[in-house]
């Protein structure tokens, strides 16, 4: 059996949270593994930081507070933790290249989607953050479609965004237009995806062509006064601050970037940036290893055991945390008789019974019963059997959807538990003498 | 046993049902390298488990070779066989493994290209170019003789053909053990605590016995002895090439002889990571052997440098390395990602004072085995590479270090920079210790 020299914290799951923790953790100077069975959270994620929208919240900070305020909702525990945690990671992602718009006490508003709806947003990657500013009454929102690409049909999103209640009580702009673009090079393609085209950005001289193209085509729709041009999130991988430059400065009116669905090419560049700033810190992460086994001595985690081609591939370990995801990314997993079952650690799943599993209303605004479904923890994220029970284990944390008593799609708190409960996690790994609360508290907010 | 529970005990594992599992979430198109670079492979996803709804079940089957349904996608062809697809696949579906076996139904369809055939007969162009090997070296570089061989046979005039050794690894072996028995020394096979079986592979045979020498020495150096016992080509060059028959019999080969070892505890250990991996995975996963042979085999296999880690972990290595003085860019193969084992040349590195090793961090350096050396995919090869060729210019190193054989040979050429085994540097290192004065 192969051993592999001996790591501080391995990290199971690459989604924003277990990406948080190991960051934070390698910060402090520990010898950090991510090991992860493939690329989810963040390949299909928007790129915005969904920190918490009741419904009513004026701001993040409001969102959170209230979900604090609900029996049993992670930010009973974690709710304090959000703004720091929150700033340390802008900041992580500002050193890559990636910058964030908004915080805590950004408003949150109605900004496009590729369906034409609208989702209420505060934070934003700095190509998305123009669609959360207040559109002002003499505003034009141009749709900027692009020839033969599927996930993004301008004409009809543009008609979805002309009614008003698609807005909800944000102010909606004054006309929404339509164009759809040819762009160079893309004639007799059959399968275009988002990150072809972004790809193709990358290349400066490719680039320069298209937006030439997306000018011209924003320029004949554009009417009197000012504006902005919502076009899909493909706007460049590597180079994207480039591309939103020259988008800038080419443009008659101001773009930003609506996400799509997967591949996402913001949440690629999410992962991007997360993956740098742990590889730049000395961590290590390695995608394709589903974890088989973890040893367990008393209530400690020894090691770790992932699939390898033959044999197992062993770490030997002094603590684990846990972002596997809730029951979409399979951090969870529900058996035909009913049970739910926490494949990795084998801990016990807070849900409700299997007879309450259905909801008759598939839309009903409370949620599908099971999202709240997830892995009950003591004040340093802990596993617990029960509320106020001895941790199961010491040296785990349990980070992310796993947590349980969240619904992240209704209470759109998802990247807010993620990232404070990653850098909770790391702070009470490291401990009170080691460098992460004071080195990530230091960051300004 | 609901019936649930019997599906998916027939299926689970299998590459082609694994297309069941797929969420058409597009992480696999995001990591593609080859997808990346060009418009004619549209991206694994679309070949793979799309496509695999349009194939039949038992076409893949081996039984069912001969008779299969027509392939929907002839794009699959352009799939390099990286298999970083399914190293990221959030739901374990066998994109890479699915890829390939239906590239082998579109061969079974017609007859293989005569270049096809002839990239997988690599112990015959290896023993010809060894018993020739001037002549063939000669030919080789001759621009006149590529520019013919690429439009004649179909392989690129600039893509990286290495030189022939003069003699191969295995002569020179068994010329050293008759000179060994002349002399008096024990020539019987030590146990298996004294000693490893080693599986050459083609590069280390016809191309690279220094690299042999290196794993030989550095082996011996940790109270190993090494058994080379007769072995043919792994059949790897013609499982990517969607020979399956042929590749079929090397393993049959490979097996018979190195079973008997597994089964007395033997570990067989290679110095090509590509080698051990099909050893480990691809005679089972992709070739349907699913017999004793093949599973005693796989469970004895170990790339050398997952070898040196784990005596290293039982505090079994020699660690007296003497200092290399120099920066060393790394490039972990995408074979070696297969493996599932993580990156051990790194952490030997780590432990050779002086050495700065340096991981480049990109997939795949795009020769993938055969693949680059085909005209029609040359150029997508060296696009794939190209951000890894620009990293190991940037480094301004005086060599760098990839545990595979092709992945080195194209790198070399691309960069000017001469690319060694890590066990050529171990080997360095430890040489480097000897001569210090005590």
């Amino acid at each position: 059996m192969a051993i592999v020299p001996r790591a501080d914290v391995v990290i199971v799951g690459a989604g924003l949270a277990g990406l948080s923790a190991a960051i934070a953790l390698a910060e402090t100077g520990m010898k950090v593994q991510v090991l992860a069975k493939g690329h989810t959270a963040t390949h299909w994620a928007s790129g915005g930081m969904d920190i918490g929208a009741t419904p009513g919240s004026e701001t993040s900070r409001a969102g959170v507070e209230r979900l604090a305020s609900f029996d049993g909702h992670p930010y009973v525990l974690l709710g304090g933790f959000v703004e720091r945690a929150l700033a340390w990671l802008q900041a992580t992602l500002e050193a890559e290249g990636l910058s964030y718009v908004g915080d805590l006490d950004s408003v949150l508003r109605p900004v496009p989607t590729a369906l034409g709806g609208t989702r209420p947003a505060a934070i934003l990657p700095a190509g998305q953050a123009p669609a959360a500013r207040r559109w002002s009454a003499d505003e034009q929102l141009v749709v900027c479609g692009i020839a033969r690409f599927k996930d993004f049909w301008a004409s009809a999103i543009a008609a979805s965004l002309r009614r008003a209640q698609v807005w909800g009580v944000g102010e909606p702009p004054r006309v929404v237009d339509a164009v759809t673009v040819e762009l160079p090079g893309l004639v007799g393609r059959h399968n275009l995806n988002a990150l072809d085209i972004a790809r193709r950005f990358d290349d400066a001289s490719w680039r320069d062509a298209a937006i030439d193209a997306i000018a011209r085509a924003v320029d004949r729709a554009r009417s009197t006064g000012g504006g902005r041009v919502a076009l899909p999130a493909v706007l460049g991988l590597e180079d994207h601050p480039a591309v939103m430059d020259a988008l800038g400065r080419r443009l008659p009116l101001e773009p930003f970037e609506v996400p799509l669905v997967p591949p996402s090419v913001p949440g690629v560049r999410l992962y991007g940036a997360l993956r740098a700033a742990l590889r730049r810190r000395g961590g290590r992460i390695l995608v394709g290893e589903p974890v088989l086994r973890v040893d367990v001595e008393g209530r400690r985690v020894t090691r770790v055991a992932a699939a390898a081609a033959v044999r197992e591939n062993v770490y030997r370990t002094e603590a684990l945390v846990l972002a596997t995801g809730g029951i979409a990314g399979g951090g969870i997993v529900a058996r035909p008789d009913g049970r739910l079952e926490e494949p990795v650690l084998g801990l016990p799943v807070e849900a409700p019974e299997a007879d309450h599993w259905l909801a008759t209303d598939p839309f009903d605004p409370a949620g599908h019963p099971l999202e709240a479904a997830g892995i009950r923890v003591d004040s340093e994220l802990r596993p617990v059997g029960r509320v106020g029970e001895t941790p199961l284990l010491e040296n785990a944390r349990i980070v992310g959807s796993l947590l349980a008593g969240q619904r992240y799609l209704r209470e759109r708190c998802g990247d807010g538990v993620a990232i404070a409960s990653g850098w909770r996690a790391a702070v009470t790994l490291a401990g009170t003498s080691r460098a992460v609360p004071d080195q990530v508290g230091s960051v300004a907010v | 046993m609901s019936i649930a529970d019997l599906v998916r005990e027939a299926t689970v594992g299998d590459v082609a049902y694994s297309a069941d599992e797929c969420l058409k979430c597009n992480v696999c198109n995001t990591v593609c390298p080859v997808a990346r670079v060009t418009d004619l492979f549209p991206g694994p996803k679309y070949v793979g488990p799309q496509a695999q709804r349009f194939r039949s079940g038992t076409a893949l089957a081996p039984h069912g070779m001969g008779r299969t349904i027509k392939a929907p996608d002839q794009t699959v062809d352009y799939c390099s066989g990286c298999g970083i697809c399914t190293t990221v696949c959030p739901a374990e579906v066998k994109i890479a493994e699915m890829n390939n076996r239906a590239r082998a139904v579109m061969r079974a369809e017609r007859r293989a290209r005569f270049r096809d055939w002839l990239l997988g007969q690599t112990d015959l162009i290896g023993r010809l170019g060894v018993a020739f090997s001037p002549l063939a070296n000669w030919t080789l570089r001759n621009r006149t003789v590529r520019w013919l061989i690429q439009h004649v046979i179909g392989i690129h005039r600039s893509a990286p053909l290495p030189a022939f050794a003069r003699r191969t690894f295995r002569s020179r072996w068994s010329a050293q053990q008759s000179r060994r028995s002349q002399s008096g020394l024990p020539v019987d096979e030590p146990g298996p605590d004294r000693a490893v079986v080693y599986f050459h592979g083609c590069a280390a045979n016809y191309y690279e016995p220094h690299v042999a020498a290196a794993a030989i020495r550095v082996l011996r150096r940790n109270g190993f002895e090494t058994i080379v016992p007769p072995q043919v080509c792994c059949g790897l060059p013609l499982i990517s090439n969607g020979l399956y028959g042929g590749a079929r019999g090397r393993a049959r080969t490979n097996l018979g002889v190195l079973a008997q070892y597994a089964r007395r505890g033997y570990r067989i250990v290679g110095t090509s990571t590509s080698c051990t991996h099909t050893l480990k995975a691809e005679y089972r996963e992709m070739l349907d052997l699913h017999d004793d042979d093949a599973r005693v085999v796989a469970e004895a296999t170990w790339d050398i440098c997952e070898f040196l880690l784990d005596l290293h972990e039982d505090g079994r290595l020699d660690t007296r390395f003497g200092p290399l003085d120099e920066d060393l860019p790394y490039h972990a193969p995408c074979q070696l990602r297969g493996h599932g084992i993580g990156f051990p040349a790194l952490d030997l590195f780590a432990l050779v004072p002086g050495l700065r090793a340096m991981d480049l961090d990109h997939d795949c350096c795009g020769i993938a085995g055969t693949y680059g050396l085909k005209n029609e995919k040359y150029g997508i090869a060296m696009d794939v590479g190209q951000p890894l060729f620009k990293k190991v210019r940037a480094a301004g190193a005086a060599r760098a270090a990839c545990d595979s054989e092709t992945c080195r040979w194209h790198i070399e050429l691309a960069t000017g920079t001469p690319v060694k085994h890590p066990v050529e540097i171990l080997a360095a290192a430890y040489a480097a210790g000897e001569t210090r004065p005590a």
